[in-house]
C-alpha cells in the first residue's frame, strides 16, 4: 500500500515538476537554494499526499502546498539572499519571432517580478500560470475582488519599474 | 500590450531552462528530513514548556523549609494547584493550535495558525514570568513584615548568613532578591527577541502584507 502510494506520488511529481521548479526559481537566487527548496516542497507534498483525495487536480493541489512552503515554511538562509548566481532566466524564443528587444523586455520583466515581495510574487506567479481570480483568491485566502484589485496595482507598479 | 501580459504569453510556450529531475532523484528526496519553520517552532515550544515545568522542581529543599516555617505552606499548595490547572490549559491549547497547522490551507490561514501556535507559547511564558514576579514580590513583602523571624531561620539554614550582622541583613537579602529577579527577566526577554525575531520576522511581514490586501 505504502509502496503503491509512493509510486503514484513520485510519478505525479515527476510529471508536474516544472511547477515546483518555477516556484523555486522565483523564490531563490542560486542553484543550491533552489534544490533545497525543491527538497522541502517535495517533503511537504509527500506528507500531505495521503490526504489528497483527488477532488481537485494534482497540479492544483500542488500549487497551494508548494507556495505555502516557499512563502511560509521554508527558512531562507542568509546566503540565499546575498548571492545571485542565476542569470535572471533565459527565454528561448523560437527563430521566427526572435527579437532582441522582446527577449530583453522579458528578462527585465522577469527580474522585476522577482524583486516583488513574497505575497505579490505568488499572485503574479498564479496569474502567469493562467489561474482564474477565483483560484488565486482560494490559494491566497483573500477575496476574489481584492485579488483582482491587488493584481491591477502590481501591474501598475511593474509598469513604473520598467518605464521610470 | 502590457509587458506582464507579454511575459504571460511566453510563460508557458517558451522553454525556460529548468532542471529535470528523474524518478530516482525525487524518490530519494522522500527519505530526507524536513527542516521547515513549523518543525523548529514546535521543537522550541516543547523545550520552553519543559523548561518551565522542570524549573518548578528545582526549588532547593532549604528554601521549602524556610517557606514552611514562615507559615506559607497552605498558600504554596493553593498556588501550585492553580499553576498546574493553568498549565494544563496551555498544553491543551498548544496541542490544538499545532494540530490546526495544515500545509494544504490557504496561505493566509496557514500563516494564521502558525502565528496562533506561537502566541499560545508566548502567552505561556508571559504568564510564567509575571506569575514568578508577582510571587517573588508577594513573598518578599511578606518576609519583610517578618524579617526578624526570617533572619533567625536564614542563619539556621544557610551557614553564610551567620557572618552577616543583623542590621545589614535586610538590605543584603532583599537587594540580592531584586537583582536575581531583574536578571532572570532580562535573560528571558533577550532569548525571545533573538530566537523568534529570527524565525518569525518574514512570516509576520508576509502576514501583514496579506492583511493589507483586505483593507
Amino acid at each position: 500500500m505504502t509502496k503503491e502510494l509512493e509510486h503514484s506520488f513520485v510519478k505525479e511529481l515527476e510529471t508536474n515538476q516544472n511547477i515546483v521548479h518555477k516556484i523555486c526559481r522565483l523564490y531563490t537566487n542560486n542553484s543550491h537554494a533552489h534544490n533545497d527548496l525543491f527538497q522541502e516542497i517535495t517533503i511537504q507534498l509527500w506528507k500531505a499526499y495521503p490526504k489528497f483525495r483527488g477532488d481537485s487536480k494534482f497540479s492544483t493541489w500542488m500549487y497551494r502546498v508548494a507556495l505555502n512552503t516557499a512563502i511560509t515554511l521554508y527558512r531562507k538562509s542568509k546566503r540565499t539572499v546575498a548571492t545571485q548566481d542565476f542569470e535572471a532566466v533565459s527565454f528561448k524564443i523560437s527563430s521566427i519571432d526572435y527579437d532582441d528587444t522582446v527577449e530583453e523586455q522579458l528578462k527585465l520583466m522577469y527580474s522585476a517580478v522577482k524583486s516583488l515581495n513574497d505575497i505579490d510574487k505568488a499572485l503574479v506567479f498564479l496569474y502567469l500560470e493562467d489561474k482564474s481570480y477565483r483560484e488565486i483568491s482560494e490559494t491566497l485566502g483573500i477575496s476574489e475582488v481584492n485579488s483582482r484589485v491587488k493584481m491591477n496595482r502590481i501591474k501598475g507598479k511593474l509598469r513604473t519599474v520598467l518605464n521610470p | 500590450m502590457d509587458n506582464l501580459d507579454l511575459l504571460k504569453q511566453k510563460w508557458q510556450s517558451v522553454e525556460q531552462e529548468l532542471p529535470k529531475l528523474s524518478y530516482a532523484d525525487i524518490h530519494k528526496m522522500l527519505l530526507k528530513k524536513s527542516s521547515s519553520i513549523v518543525k523548529w517552532i514546535f521543537l522550541i515550544s516543547i523545550c520552553e514548556l519543559l523548561f518551565w515545568t522542570i524549573l518548578a522542581f528545582f526549588v532547593p529543599e532549604s528554601s521549602k523549609t524556610i517557606n514552611e516555617s514562615m507559615g506559607l505552606k497552605t498558600t504554596f499548595i493553593i498556588v501550585n494547584i492553580l499553576h498546574y490547572a493553568i498549565f494544563t490549559i496551555f498544553i491543551y491549547l498548544f496541542y490544538k493550535n499545532y494540530r490546526s497547522i495544515k500545509v494544504t490551507d490557504t496561505i493566509k490561514d496557514l500563516m494564521g495558525s502558525i502565528l496562533n501556535t506561537r502566541k499560545t507559547v508566548k502567552n505561556f511564558v508571559i504568564y510564567n514570568v509575571s506569575a514568578s514576579i508577582l510571587l517573588l514580590i508577594g513573598v518578599n513583602l511578606f518576609y519583610y513584615t517578618k524579617k526578624d523571624q526570617l533572619y533567625t531561620l536564614m542563619v539556621e539554614n544557610y551557614e553564610g548568613y551567620g557572618a552577616i550582622p543583623k542590621e545589614s541583613f535586610t538590605s543584603v537579602f532583599f537587594i540580592s532578591q531584586i537583582i536575581f529577579g531583574v536578571l532572570l527577566v532580562g535573560l528571558i526577554l533577550l532569548f525571545y527577541r533573538v530566537i523568534y525575531g529570527i524565525l518569525l520576522k518574514r512570516l509576520k511581514h508576509n502576514y501583514t502584507e496579506l492583511g493589507k490586501m483586505e483593507t
